[in-house]
């Protein structure tokens, strides 16, 4: 206890908090993407239309907010498009996307991966072998130092 | 009876034979792994020790490419970028986890929910954690007991650490000092090569044990 105040209160601070250097992630908070929409992309699934249903799951990817919930909708949404895919159609919707994008694709990937239900594992390494043939190891170190994940 | 001997064998090749290699190669998509094949010897593993092992040279049958499917490639290249680090602080980032900015996203790679490895990285060391197939029960002991064998001697083992991490079989924590000491590019030739033959060691001992449990009862039943 503190000898002239006779109090221990400065023991429960965390003085840590107040360190000069200590590093905080930069919060933006201006744009906040909600995710792909989920109605949309089920219609274009419905009607067969793969590309652009791919495409819209990539949009908006929620990688400022700090929502888990929101997250976890749009994984679902670009999981289930990524599992509905045929092994020969990948290729081309892996080559259509730009670099930003195939970053993107692998963030999904990786997600993915950590939730394995029925095959989507295996879909999902079909996936990460044309994904990284087409961004290289470039896009798997860019996954691994990301701040801002998806 | 072979008793995991592929992977001790492994092991010894990733010491260079000259001290003053430092291998600290960058990454480049060109990195073939040339890496020689190492080679299994059929011998009695039981009870020999490790250091008597690893001082063994090779011979014998060459190494049977496995199916493993393409998760190898993944995570190889997975742990090939993680592996890329060099000494900045001489604390471990990853398991005391106290600051945010050393550490990288920790990754998973599953090729079903029973198989995955987990790969969490630092700048400057790395943690792979692997969760082996257990289909049934005498895989389930076969695989406990072997791990625990090569984690009670995880300290000749270097890279290997003493307690799996939560929800995995087998944890290698592999720091600057490591990679200062042994080529990189052995170590995750080495990792991958462990991933691929444990399955394979499984089974083996998995057989074994069915066919001298097999033998035993044939004899013991003869006399009636």
């Amino acid at each position: 206890m503190a000898k002239n105040t006779l109090s221990s209160r400065f023991r429960k601070l965390d003085i840590d908090e107040f360190d000069e250097n200590k590093f905080v992630d930069d919060h933006d908070e201006a744009v906040d993407n909600q995710g792909p929409d989920g109605a949309e992309i089920d219609n274009l699934i419905r009607q067969g239309d793969m590309m652009t249903a791919f495409h819209i799951a990539l949009r908006n990817p929620p990688v400022n907010t700090k929502n888990p919930a929101i997250k976890e909708r749009a994984l679902a949404i670009v999981l289930r498009v990524l599992t509905s895919f045929k092994s020969s159609d990948i290729e081309p919707a892996v080559k259509s996307l730009d670099r930003s994008g195939v970053d993107l694709l692998m963030k999904y990937i990786y997600r993915g991966f950590e939730k394995p239900s029925d095959n989507s594992s295996a879909i999902l390494l079909q996936w990460h072998e044309k994904a990284f043939a087409v961004g290289g190891l470039g896009s798997i170190v860019r996954v691994l130092t990301a701040r801002k994940t998806v | 009876v072979k008793r995991g001997r592929g992977i001790w064998r492994s092991v010894w090749e990733i010491f260079p034979l000259s001290s003053s290699n430092f291998a600290f190669s960058s990454l480049s998509p060109s990195d073939s792994d040339s890496a020689p094949v190492p080679q299994r010897r059929a011998c009695h593993a039981a009870g020999r020790s490790l250091s008597g092992e690893l001082l063994l040279s090779g011979g014998g049958a060459p190494q049977q490419a496995r199916g493993g499917g393409p998760v190898s490639p993944c995570v190889s290249v997975c742990v090939r970028d993680s592996v890329c680090f060099r000494v900045f602080d001489h604390v471990n980032a990853i398991p005391f986890r106290s600051s945010k900015e050393l550490l990288l996203q920790p990754v998973i790679i599953s090729r079903n929910d029973k198989e995955k490895v987990l790969i969490e990285g630092s700048i400057n060391s790395v943690r792979v954690s692997i969760a082996v197939k257990q289909a049934d029960e005498i895989e389930k002991i076969l695989c406990h007991k072997f791990m625990r064998f090569m984690m009670m001697r995880a300290e000749n083992f270097f890279i290997l650490r003493r307690k799996p991490v939560e929800g995995y079989d087998i944890s290698f924590l592999i720091t600057n000092f490591h990679t200062e000491q042994m080529y990189k590019h052995k170590l995750v030739d080495f990792v991958i090569h462990f991933m691929e033959e444990i399955d394979k060691e499984i089974s083996e001992m998995k057989l074994s044990v069915n066919a001298r449990a097999r033998i035993v009862a044939e004899e013991f039943l003869k006399n009636f």
